[in-house]
């Protein structure tokens, strides 16, 4: 299970600067659909990067699907060298986004973001319209379910 | 490029799409109704219960099918 108030209590513990995206913010949204992960979207910023690095080191991250024993190190060169990471924790899975497709980065989603407080935690979640905006430009056709439910759950706000 | 653009930001639009009108037809709204009365937080926590019965039945099922 993801520990949803562990992740975001240890992104906040560290003042990660991120975006809640994906799946964990169509379910703040209303979504009644099951995700497994919490995707977040973070700032490219160097001192950012430092703060991605530090947030969940302690939790032993590790790449998702990944066979075990490989040299992984989870810091702050190895997010400089990558962009997207797709991991697994001591407290559930996490997806560190440095771009998503249709939505670009931080710095671009983040006007389209509101705060939300979860579980005491004080975030940026996407907007339901950016977060349908995102969905329909990534063109994946697994997506098409959820963001007929993202548009209902827009139109039963509207009702 | 400037400030914020990327190679992965797209603009599209929000218009009604032929087939997610398709889709939207078999999402069940009593659902969706029923999650809008919750806060966010309560969301999140019967997301992570609905997640904890699909590990349960995954394992049921490993357990039945021995694999």
């Amino acid at each position: 299970m993801t520990d949803f108030p562990a992740l975001l209590g240890a992104l906040s513990g560290a003042g990660v600067e991120y975006i809640v995206v994906g799946g964990a913010a169509a379910t703040a949204h209303g979504s009644a659909r099951l995700t497994l992960d919490l995707d977040v979207v973070y700032r490219r910023t160097p001192d950012n990067v430092a703060r991605v690095a530090e947030s969940v080191a302690r939790h032993h991250p590790y790449l998702r699907g990944a066979p075990p024993g490989l040299p992984f190190h989870w810091d702050a060169e190895t997010i400089r060298h990558g962009l997207n990471f797709t991991l697994v924790t001591d407290i559930g899975a996490i997806d560190f986004l440095g771009e998503i497709a249709g939505g670009g980065s931080y710095d671009a989603l983040l006007p389209d973001t509101y705060p939300l407080t979860l579980f005491g935690v004080e975030c940026r979640c996407l907007t339901l319209e950016r977060l349908i905006q995102v969905k329909r430009a990534a063109g994946r056709v697994k997506d098409l379910e959820a963001i007929a439910e993202l548009e209902a759950i827009a139109e039963e706000r509207r009702r | 490029m400037a400030p914020g653009d990327s190679r992965f930001a797209v603009d599209v639009s929000l218009d009604p799409d032929p087939v997610i009108e398709v889709y939207k037809k078999d999402v069940d709204r009593t659902l969706i109704r029923e999650n809008l009365k919750l806060t966010p937080d309560e969301r999140l926590v019967q997301l992570m219960r609905l997640q904890e019965f699909a590990e349960e039945l995954r394992a049921a099922g490993r357990r039945t099918l021995g694999r």
